[in-house]
């Protein structure tokens, strides 16, 4: 552990403060075609008509690529987890977020390119358009999605992800206070500096060189072979300098258009998103309502939770299921309630499709939990850190799903954090480890739950 | 059109009004100021002209011919780096690297104008320059060390390990 601590150089610290940081954008291949993309104009529409034949004579223009030029248009993002496929890489018979690609075009400039997409005819028909999670879950709803308006396919086919650990109705009836809160943060574009850019060369033996600004290099490979129908030895990804991704590159959101652009004009494609692009059709962080009551004692302890998610997925599934199966393990924080009750939905609008973003799932119950323990602390006149002490993850307490915890950190953390503020602790909290449960912090509710340290998971 | 670009005279084909950041990238191949938003509002296409700090994606070829343009390709080299580009190594001031060129120029035009350490006055300076991965306290601290005549050595490790883990966990 000789780097834990120490100050190490960065690897590539020398090549950006010298502009020799080759991003994908400044990649120099000689006669490379830009490429555009047609988008949806509307929210949510049923596509009644689309005629490429005015842009694909056009004068420069090397290629058109619609739905029908996909060989497989359907690949799930997570199928390897058995998640099924849900969205075409191109729009066919709807198009169900604004920003939706329908077609690209590859051509000699960025100005023809341009020129090619106004020169597709494209006619819709709107539907009504779904953009707030809670609303989209209403009985009554428009459906805006094959499966309803909720993803259907979790294991053993449920409609959700559900955790039950304890008795939750010992919990509500032997409470002292029940204290709610409603809690919806908001989406959040990760906003790059650099925006989503692909090159593809299509090389002489057939091959095809991917240089692109994936998070994930191995991943997007998959998915551009899935779309392609080809072996993996014909693809040579180049990535690993990524100009910021936060999460929002890990979706393949350019390759594989791309390279079929590049395969079809049989010339190299530049694909680099508008700013514009960029904030209104890359996939953000989701927008999540999440509703949570919390049996409680008057001295402090919760005894129990009942929380509902609804997790805005947008107009498709990526990896939303992952999402919100991660968010349901962490839905009691840092901290130990042995009696649960939790229900999460992946729940599609006609918003962009949502994905990870720092923290996928986790960063949203994280500002749920410490919201709603200062509320409890706040109903019960308690001081706001002692609530959060008194029930901190201790060794050898368990998980929601049942992992038993073997290195918690919370009780150090949250010491740290009182010292560091000036917050005075009381001696009993002041001294408080992390060591397994005894005497005073180990009340008859919590006896149950506690694991053995030893077997860890 | 002609243009100095990092102290070398250069013919310049573009169209007039084509950006001199395209003039840049696409004609002369020089890649370090990037395209992040192509609308003057993220800093990261920022060249020098003639020493001020100019967001070179707003700023037509015909409106600076004949003016000198540096790059931070012109600032130094991996052998000789320019104060400010040593404290960006130093100081960990990036870490996807792709909005650095425009904070260097930016730095480097602070400093040269006789900019002090005050995080005040930086900050002020690097206005309109966005960074989605520092949070920027580390990009300010460079700045402030390259402004006090700092000395870095960016050849070993630096210093020893010096966190407490909290928890203990760690060994």
């Amino acid at each position: 552990m000789k780097a834990v601590g120490a100050r190490l150089p960065r690897y590539d610290g020398i090549a950006h403060v010298t502009g020799r940081s080759t991003f994908v954008d400044d990649v120099r291949i000689p006669g490379t075609l830009w490429a555009k993309a047609l988008r949806s104009p509307v929210h949510h529409a049923d596509i009644t008509r689309l005629d490429t034949s005015r842009a694909e004579t056009m004068s420069g223009v090397h290629a058109v690529v619609t739905w029908q030029d996909v060989p497989l248009l359907m690949y799930g993002h997570l199928s390897a987890l058995g998640i099924p496929e849900d969205e075409p890489l191109l729009a066919k018979d709807d198009v169900r977020y604004k920003g939706q690609p329908i077609a690209v075009v590859a051509a000699q400039d960025e100005e023809t390119a341009l020129a090619a997409v106004g020169a597709i005819e494209v006619e819709y028909a709107e539907k009504p358009a779904l953009f707030d999670v809670r609303l989209a879950a209403d009985p009554d709803a428009p459906i805006v999605h094959q499966w309803g308006n909720w993803y259907t396919h979790f294991e053993a086919e449920m409609d959700h992800r559900q955790i039950r650990k304890g008795d939750i109705d010992w919990a509500f009836d032997n409470a002292d206070v029940i204290v709610q809160g409603v809690y919806r943060p908001a989406a959040i574009e990760h906003c790059p500096v650099e925006t989503q850019v692909c090159q593809v060369v299509p090389e002489a033996d057939g091959r095809l060189t991917i240089y692109t600004c994936t998070q994930a290099l191995y991943f997007s490979m998959g998915v551009v072979a899935a779309h392609l129908q080809v072996p993996l030895n014909k693809l040579k990804l180049v990535g690993g300098t990524v100009g910021g991704g936060f999460g929002g590159k890990v979706d393949t959101a350019s390759e594989t258009m791309t390279a079929l652009l590049a395969m079809k004009a049989g010339r190299p494609v530049k694909w680099r998103w508008t700013r514009e692009e960029e904030l209104l059709c890359s996939s953000t962080r989701a927008p999540w309502h999440m509703e949570l009551a919390d049996a409680v004692t008057n001295d402090g302890w919760i005894l129990g939770r009942k929380m509902l998610t609804l997790h805005d997925s947008g107009a498709y599934a990526r990896f939303s299921p992952y999402g919100v199966t991660k968010h349901s393990f962490h839905h009691t924080g840092a901290y130990t309630i042995p009696n649960l009750h939790f229900d999460g939905y992946v729940v599609f609008t006609n918003r962009v499709p949502t994905t990870a973003m720092r923290g996928f799932g986790v960063t949203s119950i994280s500002f749920a939990v410490e919201t709603h323990m200062s509320r409890v602390a706040d109903v019960l006149a308690m001081d706001p850190l002692e609530i959060r002490l008194k029930n901190a993850n201790r060794i050898g307490d368990t998980s929601p799903n049942g992992v038993v915890y073997t290195d918690p950190s919370t009780v150090p953390t949250i010491q740290a954090i009182a010292e560091a503020t000036g917050h005075e602790l009381s001696a009993d909290y002041r001294t408080m480890t992390r060591d397994p449960r005894g005497g005073e912090w180990l009340p008859e509710h919590l006896v149950a739950q506690v694991g053995n340290p030893e077997e860890g998971h | 059109m002609k243009l100095t670009v990092n102290g070398i005279e250069q013919e310049i084909e573009s169209a007039p009004l084509t950006s001199l950041l395209d003039v840049l990238r696409e004609e002369l191949g020089i890649t370090s100021p990037k395209a992040g938003c192509e609308q003057g509002g993220c800093g990261t296409c920022t060249v020098l002209v003639d020493g001020e700090p100019r967001r070179s994606c707003l700023v037509p070829a015909a409106a600076v011919d004949g003016h000198e343009i540096v790059t931070v390709e012109g600032l130094g080299t991996p052998d000789h780096l320019a104060p400010v580009q040593q404290a960006f190594v130093h100081h960990y001031g990036m870490q996807c690297g792709f909005c650095t060129p425009g904070f260097l120029l930016a730095a480097h035009a602070y400093i040269e104008g006789g900019g002090t350490d005050d995080p005040k006055a930086i900050s002020h300076a690097l206005a309109g320059h966005f960074c989605r991965c520092t949070g920027y306290v580390k990009i300010v601290n460079a700045v402030a060390a390259a402004a006090r005549g700092d000395g870095f050595d960016l050849t070993t490790t630096v210093g020893t390990p010096t966190t407490t883990f909290a928890t203990g966990g760690v060994e």
